[in-house]
């Protein structure tokens, strides 16, 4: 047998993962199978003398393909992409797992079976007997404690020794033939006589870990609490702990691609047009995507920790309740867990549903739950108009947020994404103790893909937006270094499209206002500097200061230490004040605010004169709404294809508009123009959902409902 | 034998033997019969459950199913 690729293939939760991340370290890419969105994962090894191919099928109970992940893994091995394929079987869950394992074998001819988890089911009071597996299947069976480093390399030494003796291997072909067309009934039955041969049970323990963990973690009363409690903590985890790096990656971002290229660039006497396109097109990108890293690296982490631990599971079942009223899973609540911290991984890990439009319809959805680059807004809003009931104003915003997801969500379910409901069907592994280095490695592989994909977007657009910042016109010449001023093309473009915004609340002389929104296309808490620029810009040009530049130069040293001094005050922040939800930046006192997000007393003057109470937060809502940043964007798309996210992308605009008018007309405007226009326009949007809904036909998922006939009627 | 009844019906901690589905063939049952819930499997109802959904216990793994939908599996006493 020529070897150059390998199939790993297992069930949910069976290790397949861990297995595959130990094996390949980070020497892994994505690719995508052609024709379908869901991706692959590949990476290489070294084996048996030379570089092998390792592809990382999607877990899956059986290879029929009910589910996009299904449809995979069996494209895969019909199309005999790999030349061997090693089956990981958890030995605590034999029967399951031995569900594909007959599957494969009367597949594939070249098969080799790693028993994993034989210390967890020996917890659970079984002994299972690796040779006598052997024995009754005809394939060769191979321990692995898939965690631990040291075991998963024997056993692919194990595994190159047996390769080099049988140079065929192949597994039993009368056995294997057996296995061929099972029904499921028969299958199990094959399958429980197995388990009677390899199975011997020692005395059995009274009641197993995992039952006395669910008992409290899924009794009646104590699962909402104990709930709020790990929300809580995911949250302090991924937006506290997290946030305490943003500065430190944006301060050292901006040295490293934007001030030492702006300086290096000034020196040769390179063009204006290039500095600008090189430091603040490219280099202020990845300077954006850079200070995403540390928020969506915690994100990542907290979700592996839930995950590796068996909790998220439980998340599932215990939101079904909810979920079911508008037609989703459970499980497609735990993206929106996620979007409380950033959406861009919410809409990446809409991927576990099974079925697309379950997929689709929760990556809708995620968007409008608050994430922390929204919170900076709010408070500097709130700060200057709303002093003391701020932190009420704030709650407020994140209630019409979660409101309007379920609103989305139950518009989608009769327009857009018709169809029936999805069954609920949870497999809840045994509680695992989580392993740092595991959990670790899970996370960075997962950030690094993301910061690749979704920083290519990023990166492009913050070129092409930089550039508009920048080049102004002056006596009908082209000039450049106009940011955050009034003669930029972005500005001429914010007032230009000033009476788009009128009708929520925002006047003609408040365009600063209208540019923010530009701005936070990229990255909503960008809208707070544009704000902060403008509105100081503004105030030096009326009380005529003169601004005192601090061009020093290049200052590296100062710059590092700088983002060290960051995460120091982060970390004392953190403690001292226990300031988890970072609530602590909405206080009553104006000036503290001021500091705490780098703004000036200039521009809350400057706020509570542009804007009444009910106009701000008429725009509050609107930035809570519109236009999911970039790199959710290109998340989406990546999910999605560009149909779809032209979609999302016009849904979310046009609510946010509409509903932020509304608002703004029944409070205050009292306008009946444009009261009656944005009413008509929210039912035209729903009335445009309609109809895009009848064309499209491949969202129906499957058909079937427990108490209906399942027929294609 | 003892009367079959639907597995949404059963108490916690009970222990019933499935005995067939409400409409066999369906799609649905044909994804809970992959699943492990074939004729003459022991399923447990483990008592750590919301209600609904609910928990069983069956082939030495744990699945939640909503209470409407457990009622399409017909199960009876074990013996």
């Amino acid at each position: 047998m020529d070897l150059n690729s390998i199939a790993i293939a297992g069930i949910p939760n069976c290790g397949k993962t861990t297995l595959f991340n130990e094996l390949t370290g980070s020497r892994q890419k994505v690719g995508n199978w052609p024709g379908v969105t869901v991706e692959r994962v590949e990476g290489s090894i070294s084996f048996m003398g030379k570089k092998v191919t390792l592809i990382d099928l999607p877990g899956t109970n059986n290879l029929s393909p009910d589910t996009e992940d299904q449809k995979i893994a069996e494209r895969v091995i019909r199309q005999q992409e790999h030349d061997l394929i090693i089956n990981v079987v958890d030995a605590s869950n034999l029967s399951r797992n031995l569900y594909l394992t007959l599957d494969l074998l009367a597949r594939t001819p070249h098969v080799v079976v790693f028993l994993n988890m034989m210390d967890m089911a020996e917890q659970e009071g079984m002994r299972v007997d690796q040779a006598e597996i052997e024995k009754v299947l005809g394939v060769r069976v191979i321990p692995v404690i898939s965690v631990d480093p040291r075991s998963v390399k024997n056993a692919l030494s194990e595994l190159e020794k047996h390769l080099e003796e049988d140079t065929e291997f192949l597994h039993d072909r009368e056995t294997a033939s057996s296995f061929i067309g099972l029904s499921a009934e028969k299958a199990y039955k094959k399958i429980d006589d197995i388990c009677k041969q390899v199975i011997s049970y020692s005395t059995k323990e009274n009641e197993s870990l995992t039952d006395r963990v669910d008992k409290i973690v899924m009794n009646k009363f104590a699962s909402i609490p104990i709930f709020f409690v790990s929300m809580f903590l995911t949250f302090w985890l991924a937006i506290g702990v997290g946030s305490i790096f943003i500065d430190f990656f944006d301060i050292l971002a901006g040295l490293v691609f934007v001030d030492i290229p702006t300086h290096l660039l000034e020196m040769i006497g390179s063009p204006e047009w290039l500095t600008v396109f090189v430091a603040g097109g490219i280099g202020a990108g990845i300077q954006t995507v850079a200070t995403f890293i540390p928020v969506v690296f915690f994100m990542f982490l907290t979700i592996a920790i839930l995950e590796d631990v068996g909790y998220m599971a439980r998340i599932g079942v215990i939101a079904d309740r909810v979920m079911r009223r508008i037609g989703l899973p459970g499980s497609a609540f735990i993206p929106m867990v996620v979007g409380f911290g950033c959406t861009v991984p919410a809409v990446m890990s809409a991927r576990t549903l099974g079925s697309k439009r379950d997929r689709y319809m929760t990556i809708f959805m995620a968007p409008f739950m608050s994430c922390g680059a929204r919170l900076p807004v709010y408070a500097l809003f709130c700060a200057a108009l709303f002093g003391k009931s701020s932190g009420l104003v704030v709650f407020l915003i994140y209630l019409s947020g979660l409101f309007m997801a379920i609103l989305t969500g139950l518009l989608l379910k009769n327009s857009l994404f018709k169809g029936s409901v999805s069954h609920f069907v949870m497999d809840l592994p045994l509680y695992h103790k989580p392993k740092a280095s595991n959990i670790l490695k899970s996370a960075w592989i997962r950030l690094k893909l993301f910061v690749k994909k979704a920083g290519v977007v990023v990166v492009i657009a913050v070129c092409i937006l930089g550039v508009l910042s920048s080049m102004g016109l002056e006596d009908g010449k082209l000039t450049f270094g106009n940011e955050d001023s009034q003669e930029s093309v972005l500005a001429y473009a914010g007032k230009a499209l000033g009476p788009v915004f009128e009708p929520m609340g925002v006047s003609e002389e408040n365009w600063p206002a209208s540019v923010a929104l530009f701005t936070g296309l990229f990255a909503k808490e960008a809208i707070v500097g544009t704000v902060n620029a403008l509105y100081s810009a503004m105030d030096m040009a009326e009380t005529g200061a003169i601004e005192e530049e601090e061009e020093g130069g290049l200052d590296i040293g100062g710059a590092v230490v700088e983002a060290f001094t960051t995460v120091g005050e982060g970390f004392i922040g953190i403690i001292s004040s226990l300031d988890i939800l970072g609530v602590g930046l909405i206080s009553e006192d104006s000036e503290v605010i001021a500091e705490e997000i780098e703004s000036d007393t200039a521009v809350f003057r400057h706020i509570a004169r542009n804007f009444t109470p009910m106009s701000a937060f008429a725009y509050l809502l609107f930035v809570l709404m519109y236009f999911p940043c970039l790199a959710v964007v290109g998340a989406a798309r990546q999910e999605m294809g560009g149909f779809y996210t032209f979609i999302l992308v016009a849904y979310t605009t046009i609510l946010a508009w509409s509903v932020s008018t509304l608002f703004y007309q029944i409070a205050e405007g009292h306008h009946l123009v444009y009261g009656v226009i944005s009413a008509g326009v929210l039912g035209l949007l729903y009335l445009a959902l309609v109809l895009i809904g009848k064309r499209e036909h491949d969202m129906k998922s499957v058909p079937d409902a427990p108490d209906k006939s399942s027929c294609c009627g | 034998m003892s009367a079959e009844i639907n597995l949404s019906e059963i108490p916690k901690g009970g222990r019933f033997i499935i005995s067939g589905f409400e409409n066999p063939g369906s799609e649905y049952s044909e994804k809970l019969m992959k699943m492990g819930f074939v004729e003459g499997t022991v399923v447990e109802r483990t008592g750590a459950d919301i209600n609904d959904p609910m928990v069983f216990s069956l082939r030495h793994s744990r699945v939640a199913l909503r209470k409407k939908e457990a009622r399409v599996i017909l199960v009876k006493e074990s013996d």
